[in-house]
Parts: C-alpha cells; sequence; structure tokens
C-alpha cells in the first residue's frame, strides 16, 4: 500500500469518526483482475479497503445526486470538473461535498491491454506500473508497455492532472504520459472521412446497441429525474433497439450534456457493446470549447455553459 | 396524364410568434413570392428549440430544418433567441460532425418589419436543400423504413 | 459416439447450412455475439469464449414485430409474419442452454406464447462445452454439470483437443447426425480424453458460492432492509445486467402507429429501470435498493419457492459486463450471512 493510500484511509476514516461526512465514496478492489468498484459507505471500518488504482474506471461523483447527507468523495483531476459541473447546475451545494483529491497515473485501458497481448483480463496474471512503465505478467513472462501505450486516450488528453477544486489534496501527481494527438486519434480519423462515410459508420456502431442505458446512468450529467426518452407524450424516439433511435438518443444526450461533460470516458467503458461513445462526448467537449471557449467545470462560480450568454457570439451560421 | 414532378425538398421552419412568424405573415401581405416548401410550426420563441425537435424532423424525413426568430437584443422574452443561438450552435457543428449536410439545419434574425428577408431567407435555403438533395439519412431499406412523404 | 475433427468442422456447418439458417458466433467492433455464419470462417473456434449478448435473442428478440395492423372498414386487419426457415445455433454454451429451459416454462405457463415456442421449435441447439471458463463464470455451484453440461441442447460437442466428440441429446439431435456425413467414430481413447477435458473445464471455474448456504438463509435476508440499501448503493439502475441475462424475460409492448396503421412490437424491459413498476398512483420500487433486492431473489427466492429451480445458471455476463462490477456472488454470500438481523 503506498504513501498515500494510507494517507487517504486515515483521512476518510476521520471524516467519519468526527462526524464531518455522513457517507465516504471512493474505490475499492472489484471482484474481477484488474478492477475497481464503487465503495459507498458510512461505516468507518469500511474505508480500510479504500484504494488508488491504475483501474479507477467509474466517475464516482454520478453518486452525489442521489445521497443524501454530506459527501466526502475521492476524486481526482477529471472527478473534481465533474463535481464542480454539478455545483454550477445547482444539484449539488458546495458545502455538502467534502472533496479529497488524489492523484492519478492515468487509467489504465484494458482493451488496449487486450489487443496489445492478445490475452483477455483474466487471462493476464498481474498487471502493475513499474516507474513509468505497465508491466503485464502472463504466464509468469512479462511484458512492458510505455505508459502511452496503455492509458485510456481521454487520460493521455487530460488537462486537469490536478483536482482544481479540493478540500484535502492528498498528493499532486499527474498521468504518466500526454499525448493531445493520440488522445483524439479516432476523432481525427471520423473527421477526414468523407460525411457519407461518417454517417455509415455510426449507424454501423449503432446497429449493436441494446438500448440498456448505461451510458446514461453513468454520466454524472444525466441527473434528469424524467429523461426524455421516457417521455411518451409526444413519444420522441422509439424505444426499440433501431440503429435510427439508438443513434438519436445518443445524438441527444451528447447535445444536451453539452457544457457538462468533461470527457471522463465513463460512458464508452460502460457500454457492453463497445461502441465508441468518447468519439461523439470529446467531440463535443471540443465544439464548446471551440465556440465558446468554454470548459466543463473549471470554475464553480461560472454559469451552466447553456444558461448563459455572450451579447455577439456564434453568429456566422444565422441569415 | 399527371406529369412526373421533380423532387421538392421539404423545409420544415420553427418561427418565433413574436417576430419571425409575423416577418412570414408580412411577406404574405406584401405579395412576396417564396417557395412554397416550407411548412411553418408556430413556437412561442426561438428559445423553445430543442436539438430534439431538429433531429425528429430529420427522422421524420424533413430534408431541411429553419429556425427562426427575433434578432438580438429585440427578444420577447428578452433571452431566449440567445438561447437557441448557442443551441443552434452546438446542434449544427456537432450533427455536421456526424455526417449530416450542413445545409440541413439553418437559422435566420428575421423581425416582424422583415418580410421581405424572410422570403429571401425560404428561398435561399430551399435552394441550398435542393443541392444538398434528398434526406436519406434515416432510412433503411430493411425494416422497410422510408422517409416521410 | 461420433467425432467430428475440429479442422473439419466447416464442413459439417455447411452441410447443415443446405437445410438450416446457421448461426455460429462471430465478432463485430470487438463483441462477440451470435450471427449468420458465413458460410467459410470457423476462425471462432481460436477465439470464441462466450457472446456478449446471449442466445436469448434469438428466441425472445429484442425486437421483435408481433404484427402489422391496417385499418379496413371499421376494423383492423392484422398481419403476422411469415415462419422462418428452421435455424441450428452452434456454440450455445450449457449455462444459457439450461437457460432457454428455464425461460421455456415462462412461455408456455397458463398462455403458449407462440412467436417464442416457434422459434424454440424451429431451432436446432448444437453446445459447445466449455473449455475456457470465465473467471466470472460460476456454473458448477449452481447444480449442474457445469461447462459441458447437456441436459438442453439437441448435441453437444466435447473438446478432446484435436477432435469434437459428439454426443446425441435429443432426438432431433440423432436424426440431424444420422444425415451428416464427414464424421467418424470415436474410440475409447477419444472417450477418455473428453472425460479429462470435462473434468479440466469444470477446475476451471474458480469462482464458486456455497448454494446450501444461500439456499438456506438468503430468503431471509428480504426483510433486512438497511443490508440491501447497502449492497445496492453502488448500482447505477442500468439495463446491462437484466438485458444480458440469459433467464432474464421480462418484455415491453409497444405499438408504433400512423393514422390507423402500424405495428406492434416487443422488446427486452428490465426491472432495475427507475420505472419499471410505475404507476399512475405510485411507483412501488422507487427505491433503488428496492429494485436491486427483488432482482436477486427473484431469482434466488421467488423462483425456487415457486418453481424448484435456481434462476440463474452462473454465466457470469452480470459480473463481467457490470459497469460498477456489483458482483451477484458476493452479494448473495454477504445477504445469506446477514440474512436474519437488521444490521447491514
Amino acid at each position: 500500500m503506498s504513501e498515500t493510500e494510507k494517507k487517504l484511509r486515515e483521512e476518510a476514516k476521520a471524516l467519519l469518526e468526527q462526524g464531518r461526512v455522513d457517507y465516504i465514496v471512493g474505490y475499492e478492489p472489484g471482484s474481477l483482475k484488474f478492477t475497481t468498484t464503487p465503495l459507498i459507505t458510512k461505516d468507518k471500518d469500511d474505508v480500510d479497503r479504500l484504494v488508488i488504482s491504475p483501474f479507477m474506471t467509474n466517475n464516482l461523483s454520478v453518486f452525489l445526486t442521489e445521497l443524501e447527507g454530506k459527501v466526502g468523495i475521492v476524486a481526482r483531476g477529471c472527478d473534481s470538473r465533474s463535481i464542480v459541473s454539478l455545483i454550477q447546475d445547482k444539484q449539488l451545494t458546495r458545502d455538502n461535498v467534502f472533496i479529497i483529491g488524489v492523484p492519478c497515473a492515468g487509467v489504465i485501458d484494458m482493451g488496449k491491454i487486450e489487443r496489445l497481448t492478445g490475452k483477455d483480463r483474466d487471462e493476464i496474471d498481474n498487471i502493475a506500473w513499474e516507474g513509468d512503465k505497465a508491466v503485464a505478467t502472463i504466464g509468469g513472462n512479462k511484458k512492458e508497455f510505455a505508459a502511452k501505450e496503455v492509458i485510456m486516450d481521454d487520460c493521455l488528453g487530460c488537462d486537469t492532472p490536478i483536482p482544481q477544486e479540493y478540500d484535502i489534496l492528498l498528493e499532486a501527481a499527474g498521468p504518466l504520459a500526454c499525448d493531445k494527438e493520440l488522445s483524439r486519434r479516432r476523432i481525427k480519423e471520423l473527421e477526414e472521412m468523407p460525411p457519407e462515410k461518417r454517417w455509415e459508420f455510426w449507424k454501423n456502431e449503432f446497429g449493436r446497441c441494446i438500448r440498456c442505458y448505461a451510458c446514461r446512468q453513468v454520466c454524472p450529467a444525466c441527473f434528469c429525474k424524467r429523461c426524455f426518452v421516457e417521455e411518451t407524450e409526444p413519444p420522441w424516439l422509439s424505444p426499440l433497439p433501431r440503429w435510427q433511435d439508438n443513434l438519436i438518443f445518443q445524438m441527444t444526450r451528447i447535445i444536451h450534456v453539452a457544457g457538462r461533460c468533461t470527457d471522463c470516458g465513463a460512458c464508452e467503458l460502460a457500454c457492453p457493446v463497445r461502441i465508441p461513445l468518447r468519439s461523439l462526448s470529446k467531440k463535443m467537449e471540443e465544439i464548446v470549447e471551440e465556440l465558446f471557449h468554454y470548459k466543463a467545470g473549471a470554475d464553480k462560480a461560472a454559469p451552466p455553459l447553456m444558461a448563459s450568454y455572450e451579447a455577439e457570439e456564434a453568429e456566422d451560421f444565422i441569415r | 396524364m399527371s406529369q412526373k414532378k421533380e423532387w421538392e425538398p421539404k423545409l420544415l421552419g420553427f418561427l418565433c410568434r413574436w417576430c419571425s412568424y409575423a416577418g412570414a405573415d408580412l411577406a404574405g401581405t406584401s405579395r412576396k413570392k417564396y417557395p412554397a416548401n416550407i411548412r411553418i410550426i408556430k413556437i412561442p420563441c426561438s428559445g423553445r428549440i430543442d436539438p430534439l425537435l431538429i433531429i425528429r424532423a430529420l427522422r421524420l424525413g424533413y430534408d431541411g430544418v429553419l429556425v427562426s426568430g427575433c434578432h438580438p437584443g429585440d427578444c420577447h422574452y428578452q433571452t431566449g433567441n440567445y438561447r437557441a443561438r448557442r443551441r443552434m450552435a452546438i446542434t449544427k457543428k456537432f450533427l455536421e460532425y456526424l455526417g449530416v449536410a450542413p445545409e440541413r439545419i439553418q437559422a435566420s434574425w428575421v423581425s416582424a418589419a422583415e418580410g421581405g428577408k424572410f422570403a429571401e431567407v425560404v428561398t435561399e435555403v430551399t435552394k441550398d436543400l435542393k443541392k444538398a438533395g434528398p434526406n436519406r439519412l434515416f432510412e433503411d431499406e430493411q425494416d422497410g423504413t422510408k422517409a416521410a412523404k | 459416439m461420433k467425432k467430428v475433427a475440429k479442422k473439419e468442422i466447416y464442413k459439417i456447418l455447411s452441410q447443415w447450412r443446405k437445410d438450416f439458417t446457421v448461426f455460429a458466433p462471430s465478432r463485430e467492433g470487438g463483441v462477440a455475439g451470435m450471427a449468420v455464419w458465413d458460410g467459410k470462417d470457423t476462425g471462432f473456434l481460436d477465439w470464441y469464449r462466450n457472446t456478449v449478448v446471449p442466445p436469448k435473442n434469438s428466441f425472445l428478440l429484442n425486437m421483435e414485430k408481433l404484427f402489422d395492423f391496417h385499418k379496413e372498414n371499421d376494423g383492423y386487419k392484422l398481419a403476422v409474419p411469415a415462419p422462418e426457415k428452421p435455424r441450428l445455433i452452434f456454440g450455445i454454451r450449457p449455462c444459457d442452454a439450461k437457460a432457454m429451459a428455464m425461460i421455456d416454462m415462462v412461455f408456455k405457463d397458463t398462455y403458449e406464447d407462440s412467436y417464442y415456442l416457434s422459434k424454440r421449435r424451429n431451432t436446432l441447439l448444437v453446445g459447445l462445452g466449455c473449455t475456457n471458463p470465465y473467471d466470472s463464470c460460476f456454473c458448477t455451484s449452481l447444480g449442474f454439470d457445469g461447462p459441458t453440461d447437456s441436459a438442453d441442447v439437441d448435441l453437444m460437442l466435447i473438446d478432446s483437443g484435436e477432435d469434437f466428440l459428439i454426443e446425441e441429446v435429443t432426438d432431433r439431435g440423432k436424426e440431424l447426425m444420422a444425415k451428416t456425413k464427414g464424421t467418424a467414430e470415436a474410440t475409447q481413447n477419444d472417450e477418455n480424453k473428453a472425460k479429462k477435458a470435462k473434468e479440466a473445464a469444470v477446475q476451471k471455474v474458480t469462482r464458486k458460492i456455497d448454494i446450501k448456504e444461500i439456499k438456506e438463509k438468503f430468503p431471509a435476508s428480504f426483510e433486512n432492509e438497511a443490508l440491501w440499501e447497502s449492497l445496492a448503493a453502488k448500482c447505477v439502475s442500468c439495463g446491462i445486467c437484466t438485458f444480458l441475462c440469459p433467464t432474464c424475460y421480462c418484455f415491453d409492448i409497444n405499438d408504433e402507429a400512423s393514422r390507423g396503421n402500424g405495428a406492434r412490437y416487443r422488446n427486452w424491459d428490465s426491472c432495475s429501470f427507475p420505472l419499471y413498476t410505475k404507476m399512475p398512483m405510485e411507483n412501488p420500487r422507487e427505491e433503488k435498493w428496492r429494485r436491486v433486492r427483488q432482482k436477486v431473489h427473484h431469482k434466488y427466492t421467488f423462483y425456487p419457492k415457486l418453481f424448484d429451480i435456481i434462476a440463474c445458471t452462473g454465466c457470469g455476463r452480470c459480473i463481467r459486463l457490470c459497469p460498477v462490477n456489483w458482483d451477484i456472488t458476493q452479494t448473495l454470500t454477504k445477504a445469506s450471512a446477514k440474512a436474519t438481523g437488521t444490521e447491514k
């Protein structure tokens, strides 16, 4: 256990013992290899299971809109922006969250590991950081990978390595590799395709969608009590998983979270049929940055993007 | 014997009730000619626009959507058109990224006094749509989904 | 018993393809599923473990047209979809086949669902015994033969190294093999190898639950509300576990119509969804913990009580694919230990 993990457990325990928070939300080891799972507890003994791991694949701030009381939450840079975004949207008050800032070396993308090693997750013995290299042990043999090869695409483009909003910062350290070009590689591929081919690509991907709504449920920005898909009068889209309705669902969802999505990647990681949702959410983040110079969750005093305006902006397409 | 008609684009117009709809009305009373391709829906304010309305229109088979409202600063509800502007901007750019022809999503500021402008806008947009061609985005022979005509 | 060399499986599938639409494992976008066999590729034997979407999707479809309707005079004319060519699913795993047998019970209880049952009657299941179970599989704990159980398929193929041994389970399976060329007789040596392979597969299933303990103690955990509040805390109420569960069968019906003409469809629904039990006056399972509690008890308490079977076959998809790694085996064990009590 690292020093920082030890500090995390101590801090979390103190917060609960002193009654400064009602819940602690963090990560504990998952029941499968190379996974973590959210730990949501009121019990100070449970916090001994808290970890800081290369496999933190959830955005924990999604639980903040359903827990009642004050919550002490483990937050990396990206998570802190989601929390701020929720404060901007008035779904949380700053006083009701105690943000425990933690370091993150970058989340290891098991999909990339599987492609690079040719093995499924459960066929690998161990994966760990050794310095700035990821070492995978398979059947006793070690394989080394540069951080750039195995970190998730969104971590490669991380622009908030240190949480900007926190109550306590346990350690200031960010991803082991940074490559903005690489982080938007798939978006670039799509941008370089002619429009018809792009549409065909998405038509094909959304043919697999089963409308499980995992993407929506894990997204902290999707906190509507009644989502547009549940409206039956009028029925905006069909609940049937046709590619057309699947695509409309996702298109609309991404537009609805514009300015609040922080490209945490939870949606893409949640999708059981591996639709490349980040190629949509990150593009929207870029559009918002380009048009309005706005970054989700950067400033808790700023009004939400879609609830504000400048006197003159974005006029060029209007006749 | 009926003649085979050339394809005409179907344009759906969302006009704000205070400015653009009145402007369209003025175009009519001033006898300004403009193409009959547009079908108009009156909305209280351009701020009523939700990207869903635009996407639904494309899903139903409309070849293009025009959203028209008051000029910035003149909105009857003060800020509705500013909100519409942001929404339209991101919706248009995002749908273009997905592969939707940019001509299909259009916006304009037309005041109640601008009958002439309204007629011009519809004429230009219709021309653009004729170039863009029929909207076959959501068609699929497999389940027999045809564009609504 | 007959056998076929793995290298020659292509010849068998090609013969079957003449009379059946053959479904075989395939990968799309990196996701394993069952798709219509293209007539050429048997490379799936190298990578196939199990699919993401279970074979229930071939019988209880996520989108199934029930009938078209047209307004005519004073009433409606209905048109039911035409029957399909007979189908053969190649490579179904024992857990999934067993699950189909469980779902059968639901669709022929007091009302026979002709859509589901005609598909079942129309489809031959060729099972493929597992050699490489996932770390999320726990079939061996659930009272059947685990990764090579042949109870609910027509034919079961057991991997014996270079060959597949072919167990003929049902009359339909026997009939099919009688007209299938290109097989050989398995030797005693082959059968020994197959037996060893079966045992090895059982050993590879490392995830286990104490089913006796669970059967005895788990039902009482229903009343421990605090326990379920804490067990359910990290669930996000998506539909992954229920949609991808081979024994889950809830569905919704939707009409799509315009000016009196349209069609009625069936699609999957999930008791995990917040609005699943919403009614005009109330929603009895508004709180997430009630939904999570119901889901697990349905499988491990209500079904055993009513039908004497556990509505779970240990395929592990819910564990493998849950976005928050919520684990039913951990929940069962924890809830059984703390069943009678009020602390969580």
